[in-house]
């Protein structure tokens, strides 16, 4: 069974995670941590190449991990269509995050991320929910665009751009929602400070 | 939105890559994928058709990139078509004028990097040449052949992404494909889905769930 095709194909996909639970411990780690050295991409699943998979899919899961729980904590502010909109990007987060697991485990490895230690206390409405979500969101995009070159096989660089899609997708959504342009940037590279 | 099938019509499908983006979209198709009943032909992509350089048959990376400088060439035409149309409500146009701005750099960014390969790109399509295009007669025409064009592009980057091989080539492809799923959350909620409706899938395949 090849866990990165069916987390790609959206009807194989919704049967194949129903119902699926992750149970995750560790501590975690952001990409530049994750990340070899190697500026060559390489094809073909040797231990080296799959240690660094492994590595770099957990600091992704880490990041949707907590997207997550912003989305979760930030839901009680949002109304109406911003309201359904969050919700429905708490199930994409929810998917990547399942579907990064599963090819984590497919390589061998262990899940081992947790989400960032966000403090949220500041979101006082609507407004602040969506700025702070973009923000994630940014973060998350820069992280991905970095990482995805120095993934070794074809499946997992196809899903990770189908993943940033999905985050710059969002991003164009909650700036509309604030009044916005939802597309400023032809090339859409995130902000790995946006946080900060 | 119209719960019309899409229909693909045969052109002219010479290329190994343009055959492999039909058989994606059949699949599509029969899987029950539907659009707003946009009819798009084979030969909607032009500049697919006339991939005839030296790295046409090839696997390599310039062949992706002779695709995708086609497929962004063909994107400004049906924007700047769009645009000057006058079908357009302002809001719509003006965002549409920024959508084809940012093609124009797509293209211009991807025809250098082929041209530092040692490829040349392909010549721009002429609007005549974008089969389909004249046939458009309202704003909702030229949403839906736009959201169909973009998830094209989306498929074909999907596809880049299993291909390429530079890490240079895949930053900018990954940057290039999240600003096409931006554009088709905005034509989306143009077609009157609601914010969330407006990003379908988890993982953006260039497919539009059915309506």
């Amino acid at each position: 069974m090849d866990a990165l095709r069916i987390m790609r194909d959206p009807i194989s996909r919704r049967r194949f995670f129903a119902g699926a639970g992750v149970t995750l411990a560790g501590g975690s780690a952001m990409f530049a941590a994750a990340c070899g050295d190697d500026d060559e991409t390489t094809e073909g699943g040797d231990a080296a190449d799959s240690s660094s998979d492994i590595g770099i899919l957990n600091s992704a899961l880490a990041l949707e991990l907590t997207a997550i729980e912003a989305y979760t904590k930030g839901a009680p502010l949002l109304k109406g269509r911003v309201l359904a909109a969050g919700k429905e990007f708490l199930i994409h987060e929810q998917e990547h995050a399942d579907g990064l697991t599963q090819a984590i485990k497919q390589l061998g490895g262990t899940t081992d991320a947790q989400a960032m230690k966000l403090d949220f206390s500041g979101l006082r409405n609507q407004d602040d929910v969506l700025r702070f979500a973009t923000n994630l969101e940014n973060v998350a995009i820069a992280a991905y665009v970095d990482a995805l070159p120095k993934l070794s096989s074809p499946d997992l660089r196809a899903t990770a751009a189908q993943i940033v899609t999905n985050e710059a997708e969002h991003v164009a959504v909650l700036q509309l929602a604030l009044g916005n342009q939802p597309a400023p940037d032809a090339f859409v590279t995130g902000d790995a400070n946006a946080l900060a | 939105m119209s719960k019309d099938r899409l229909t693909i019509v045969d052109g002219e499908c010479d290329t190994a890559l343009v055959t492999d983006y039909e058989a994606t979209r059949r699949e599509a198709v029969r899987r029950g994928i539907v659009t707003g009943g946009a009819v798009i032909a084979g030969a909607t992509i032009p500049t697919l058709l006339r991939v005839g350089r030296a790295f046409a048959q090839s696997d390599g990376d310039g062949a992706v990139l002779e695709s995708a400088v086609g497929l962004e060439q063909t994107a400004v035409v049906v924007y700047d078509t769009a645009f000057k149309s006058k079908l357009l409500e302002k809001p719509l146009a003006l965002a549409v004028r920024l959508f084809r701005d940012q093609e124009q750099e797509h293209a211009d960014a991807l025809s250098q990097a082929l041209e530092d390969l040692g490829g040349t790109p392909p010549e721009p399509p002429t609007s005549a040449e974008v089969k389909g295009l004249g046939s458009v007669r309202s704003q909702e025409d030229i949403l839906r052949f736009a959201v169909e064009l973009e998830n094209m592009a989306v498929m074909a980057y999907v596809d880049a992404h299993m291909k390429l091989q530079s890490p240079e080539l895949l930053k900018t492809g990954t940057q290039i494909m999240a600003n096409e799923g931006q554009h088709l959350v905005l034509l989306r909620q143009a077609l009157g889905a609601s914010p969330a409706q407006s990003v379908p899938s988890a993982f953006e395949a260039g497919i539009d769930p059915a309506s």
